[in-house]
């Protein structure tokens, strides 16, 4: 179910209720918070925040991976970016 | 001694019901197998809610959110039975419904006033035959159980409880230790309680910047916290039913097989009697003749 990893610094895992959606390494993430986009690099503070309604994106070395994701929580500490969402959906 | 045809006939019956408990064992293996799976991805999810709220929450915040008030004198408390639509699990039914009985007699019996919330026809059933007024009578979740599923259970739910129409949310699931392990269980949900001291303090030492802030992050996570509760209750229901099932269904093939090994047994020793009285009336005839 868990999809490949991308390369780079940050790992990044999206989970639901109903199991992980994405697991995997990435160079930057963006991510839908509750106010705004925030985006995310190798050695970020840690950080809780919400999540509002948008597109969460994954940038790995090649590809970029979409998700849509509405309502729920981010986490992330030691460059480890932990998506938790009710609804997700990959684009 | 019953007479030959009568064991063949019994025998053949017997092997038919072999044959569909044996298919039943087999169809709940696979199920199983995958509502196991379904369990283990459920974990990680709540494994970090619960370490959020763990990390956020303090004991004096506790009062301030609706979801973790704790009412002095309760009056009114909901109460959800999962159980199976089907039957041909075992004691698999029968554990949950005593469990939740139990539960609603305590509760009666502490002057509080019980809304029943059932899942699954078993459940129904019982609860109907004992002239209970039912809240809720759902029968169309079963082996897959979704969030969306425990959402729509649980929200009217949280709803009453904050408007204090409620004052306890209990659930009462099956755990799924293993697929021979799956006691009852009941689980309060409502109001949820907060984690222990000691708990947290281990879990305190990065200082996080809080998007908007504890108390807003905690606001939204905690009703995600106690619908994932019934969801995991859900999941582990279903995966339990197929495990008892399964248990349920192997007796039943093993009993048929030692049967069945008896009743050929009985069968060989009524047809040789019969050959050998045969033989001797044949040799009696002809000794007749001479």
């Amino acid at each position: 179910m868990a999809q490949q990893a991308t390369g780079g610094p940050l790992h990044v895992s999206v989970i639901t209720p109903e199991g992980s959606v994405f697991e995997g390494s990435a160079e930057s993430v963006v991510i839908p918070a509750w106010d705004g986009e925030i985006g995310i690099l190798q050695g970020h503070a840690p950080l809780m925040a919400l999540l509002g309604e948008g597109q969460l994106r994954v940038r790995g070395h090649r590809e970029t991976e979409r998700f849509f994701v509405a309502g729920g929580f981010v986490q992330v500490i030691d460059n480890v970016v932990t998506v938790l969402s009710e609804r997700t959906a990959v684009e | 001694m019953a007479n030959s045809q009568e064991i063949k006939g019994r025998i053949r019956s017997i092997q038919n019901t072999r044959k569909i408990t044996r298919t039943m064992e087999m169809v709940a293996t696979s199920k199983l197998k995958r509502a196991q799976d379904r369990v283990q991805a459920a974990r990680p999810y709540a494994d970090r809610l619960e370490g959020v709220i763990r990390r956020l929450m303090t004991p004096e915040m506790a009062a301030r959110y609706p979801l973790l008030r704790q009412p002095k004198e309760p009056r009114r408390a909901a109460v959800l039975l999962l159980t199976s639509n089907r039957g041909l699990a075992g004691a698999f039914n029968a554990n949950l419904i005593r469990e939740g009985r139990l539960l609603v007699e305590r509760l009666r019996g502490g002057g509080i006033e019980v809304d029943l919330h059932i899942v699954g026809k078993k459940g129904i059933n019982f609860f109907r035959f004992q002239q209970e007024q039912l809240a809720t009578a759902r029968t169309d979740l079963d082996e897959r159980p979704s969030a969306e599923d425990a959402a729509s259970l649980i929200d009217p739910l949280m709803e009453a409880f904050v408007g204090r129409e409620l004052d306890a949310v209990y659930l009462v699931y099956a755990q799924f230790h293993s697929a021979l392990s799956t006691p009852p269980t009941t689980q309060q949900i409502l109001p949820v309680e907060p984690p222990s001291q000691e708990e947290r303090e281990a879990a305190s030492d990065v200082d996080y910047i809080l998007e908007p802030s504890a108390d807003q992050i905690l606001d939204r996570i905690l009703p995600l916290y106690v619908r994932n509760s019934l969801y995991r209750g859900m999941v582990e229901t279903a995966a339990a039913e197929q495990g008892a099932r399964r248990t349920a269904m192997k007796a039943a093939t093993d009993n048929a097989g030692d049967i069945l090994e008896d009743l050929t047994r009985t069968y060989n020793r009524a047809r040789q009697a019969q050959i050998t009285q045969e033989i001797a009336e044949i040799v009696g005839g002809a000794a007749a003749l001479e």
